[in-house]
């Protein structure tokens, strides 16, 4: 009987061991690779229809396209429960397996300051696996705005005067927390005003209700076309091309030049294996690389093309996350 | 007269074949993604966007537009018969819509009143579109925070005609429902509130499940308890079309609330943040201060009307912004915004000029989606109303199967479900103890927007009050309100000054 149950356990052992390491995984002169063997579970924290989503299935129909998927399916899963912190900590928590190798996670700047500031979830609780492009922004003026300029509001806020700006959440509020204390000037002189999406503070500086604007360059481009609002300043290291070359940065006036980027990218459950996410870099860095993306997407929605593979983007989003959590206190 | 030209224009893009057949196909599909609980207007242009990348522009938005619009018919079809509302907007069609099918056993009148309705406001929102849209664009652009804090505070004071008989039950469940909306993340600061240490609660209260617990859900507990007393004489119904067809006099209750809808239906629509949702809430209540032969909530066609007529006017008053200036007025023009992106175009205030086919034609699509979709929803009464006939001990488990399907699809998590459940039994609990839900739903509903709109004015005035009387608009509709709070008052000291007197 205990030669049976030893024999058994042994069976069992070795069942296991050939099933767990045998599925999505080929050896190729000794060394382990990964391709996908079954559907890729994508997650998005956000709503359909969103600039997260749009960014996911641009990614996905490339990598279909160009046949970067083993010819696997991509179910796009939407886990917009807790404002996303749902889907984030379920992501975070996958165990090592062949699920955990193919659940993907899109992940910006904005969904990482909520997830920071409101739950213990950390950027070190996922695996990075690509850093695909950055948006920057821009301060604008409206039609109806008391000034024209830069150097005018300024003049305004060495002057005491109160200046109201308004954009959207997340990486907007950092900007106007970065440019407040390049600034030198309180929050209570140079408030701000956060919109559910940028659209929404669009229409409050079109009907002239504040008079500054804070905006990424796609949201912005066709207003500025039309005449409706002028770009001031740049919040970046170097002036924008095109319609928006006009506005200057900081360091022309002598300060610092302050720059917030907000960052998309592709993480993954931590618990992914170092062969699966050596496969997932290059897929991505594959796909950066193709006229669709640069023209379909990067081109068309204004953004910065800034490819970072697994471990720069490690590195980046740490010393993001220490640089974001001091700012808040935290 | 250019409008005209213009419209008719959009009518020679919309009249090929391809594209009525795809406004037929969207007519159909915003039906089914209507009528089925928790899938909304905003899920179905979603979900369906990535198809349509592949299209030309114009023909993807009148699909979309077509889909977005018949939407709000299809939300009245499962709230009127399951009392259900299939989408958000369909909220307040139940009230009056299930007693009117069921306690007055008409259901086929009660479903042929909201399409007329849908038909009627739709009609209106589309015109005033097509002859002021730019304008109505402008119009919007004039309400900031202050105009919109003053506007929302003369809406919340509409919640006092939804409190029937018992004013302080009705306060209760407003506060209760100013609480609920509360919890979740801080609409300005993006801080937790309410959260009690749980990750769900940081996305604050769904409203979907919410509202098809407090709804549908606590009727299902209500058929539970009373499951021996069967409705009786559905089965007399007559179920053809002519047998559902409104009378001369319906008619003529149905017009004057369903034109009065569609007009403030079509002003909610273009302003900011506020869609077919609150237009549809607004329409109910204003109906209550107009005369109505029956009592709102037993089954009026007032009510009915009052509902139907202003979300589908919301719903073509939205795309004013959305088409003039690139704005969108609610969760579903912020996804066709995202997918004019992805077609190439600029969305913006250029739109009109750089893209007139494109804008004309969807306008046009919706003139056709109107009268394509009125004639598919009175075509299928007949057999929509077969519900009914289904005995109360088989439409329990199917009504609680689609209740908890609803609500989970609108995160895809038993979240929803979990949500559902609880307001379900709280509402039956309220229903039991004479509280109607109505006042709780409208402050709900309407309570974020006033708080994110009140404290945006007060950073833009820093703290002082004063800037709700400074600006024309909102100063009007300070007074308007005080007008409506005060004059109660006003009216009880005389009383009370004249039997002193006397």
């Amino acid at each position: 009987m205990k030669k049976l149950t030893v024999l058994l356990s042994m069976v069992l052992i070795a069942s296991v061991a050939l099933f767990a390491g045998g599925e999505g995984e080929k050896s190729t002169s000794g060394e382990k690779t990964f391709v996908p063997t079954r559907n890729i579970e994508w997650y998005v924290t956000s709503s359909p229809g969103g600039g997260s989503d749009i960014f996911t299935r641009v990614i996905m129909d490339i990598a279909v396209a160009e046949n970067l998927l083993n010819k696997q399916n991509v179910v796009v899963q939407y886990k917009t429960d807790g404002g996303g912190e749902v889907g984030r900590l379920h992501v975070s928590q996958i165990r090592a397996g062949v699920q955990a190798d193919h659940s993907l996670l899109t992940f910006n700047s904005g969904d990482l300051m909520p997830m920071l500031k409101n739950t213990n979830n950390r950027f070190e609780n996922f695996q990075p696996i690509a850093h695909m492009a950055v948006d920057k922004h821009l301060i604008f003026v409206g039609e109806y705005s008391k000034y024209k300029s830069f150097e005018e509001m300024l003049a305004a806020l060495k002057r005491g005067e109160r200046l109201v700006l308004g954009g959207s959440k997340g990486d907007d509020i950092g900007c106007h927390a970065a440019l407040i204390q390049e600034l030198g000037v309180t929050e209570d002189q140079f408030s701000y005003i956060a919109h559910d999406a940028t659209s929404g503070a669009i229409t409050g500086i079109l009907g002239g209700h504040f008079d500054l604007l804070i905006s990424k360059p796609a949201a912005a481009a066709q207003y500025v076309e039309a005449g409706k609002i002028t770009p001031i300043l740049a919040l970046s290291t170097s002036r924008f091309p095109g319609n928006l070359s006009g506005a200057p940065t900081l360091s022309e006036f002598g300060y610092n030049n302050v720059e917030v980027p907000n960052w998309r990218s592709i993480v993954a459950p931590k618990s992914m294996s170092a062969e699966a996410v050596a496969y997932w870099t290059n897929v991505f860095a594959q796909v950066a690389q193709t006229t669709d993306w640069n023209e379909g997407y990067i081109e068309k929605q204004k953004l910065v093309p800034d490819f970072m593979d697994s471990e720069t983007f490690r590195a980046y989003g740490m010393q993001f996350q220490k640089d974001y959590l001091a700012s808040i206190g935290k | 007269m250019q409008n005209l030209q213009n419209l008719l224009m959009g009518f020679a893009v919309v009249l090929s074949m391809q594209n009525v057949l795809v406004t037929l196909l969207g007519a159909v599909l915003g039906l089914i993604v209507g009528a089925m609980p928790g899938i909304g207007s905003l899920a179905g242009v979603a979900l369906l966007l990535p198809l349509t990348y592949k299209f030309n522009p114009t023909t993807a938005i009148i699909m979309l537009g077509a889909l977005y619009y018949s939407n709000m018919y299809g939300g009245a079809f499962s709230a009127i018969l399951l009392n259900i509302p299939g989408d958000s907007p369909a909220v307040m069609t139940a009230l009056d819509g299930y007693p009117m099918a069921t306690k007055k056993n008409r259901p086929g009148q009660a479903l042929f009143t909201a399409n007329m309705s849908s038909f009627i406001g739709g009609l209106i929102g589309m015109l005033i579109l097509t002859f002021m849209g730019p304008l109505l664009a402008d119009i919007g652009l004039k309400f900031g925070p202050a105009e919109m804090t003053a506007l929302l505070l003369v809406a919340m004071t509409s919640i006092g005609w939804l409190v029937g008989e018992n004013p302080v039950k009705g306060v209760v469940l407003t506060m209760v429902g100013i609480l609920l909306a509360s919890m979740g993340m801080d609409t300005l600061t993006g801080s937790a509130r309410y959260d009690f240490g749980n990750i769900y609660l940081l996305g604050g209260i769904p409203f979907t499940p919410f509202v098809i617990g407090a709804v549908g859900f606590s009727q299902v507990l209500k058929l539970m308890a009373e499951r021996n007393v069967t409705i009786e004489g559905n089965l007399n119904q007559k179920l053809t079309i002519k047998g559902s067809m409104l009378t001369r006099h319906d008619l003529k209750r149905l017009l004057p609330p369903a034109l009065r809808s569609g007009l403030m239906g079509t002003f909610v629509g273009v302003l900011p943040g506020a869609g077919a949702t609150t237009g549809a809430f607004l329409g109910y209540a204003m109906q209550k201060a107009f005369k109505s032969e029956e009592p709102l909530g037993s089954g009026a066609i007032e009510g009915i009307a009052a509902c139907e007529a202003a979300n589908n006017a919301a719903a073509a008053g939205s795309f004013a912004p959305l088409l003039a200036l690139g704005i969108p007025g609610s969760g579903t023009g912020a996804v066709l915004l995202g997918g004019l992106m992805m077609w190439g175009l600029n969305p913006g205030p250029l739109l009109f000029s750089t893209n007139p086919d494109f804008a004309w034609g969807l306008i046009a699509s919706l003139f056709l989606a109107n009268i394509l979709t009125l004639a598919i929803a009175v075509g299928i009464i007949p057999f929509l109303i077969k519900i009914l006939t289904v005995p109360v001990r088989m439409l329990i488990p199917i009504i609680t199967v689609v209740c908890v399907v609803g609500s989970y699809s609108t995160s895809n998590s038993m979240y929803g479900v979990i949500i559902m459940f609880l307001s379900g039994f709280f509402g039956y609990i309220l229903d039991r103890n004479g509280y109607g839900v109505a006042p709780m739903l409208l402050a709900f509903v309407l309570a974020p927007l006033l708080e994110s709109n009140m404290r945006k004015a007060f950073i833009i005035s820093n703290g002082s009050v004063a800037i709700f009387f400074q600006k024309p608009i909102s100063a009007v509709l300070i007074l308007i309100l005080f007008a409506i709070v005060l004059t109660p008052v006003i009216k009880f000291l005389i009383q009370k000054v004249r039997t002193i007197g006397k």
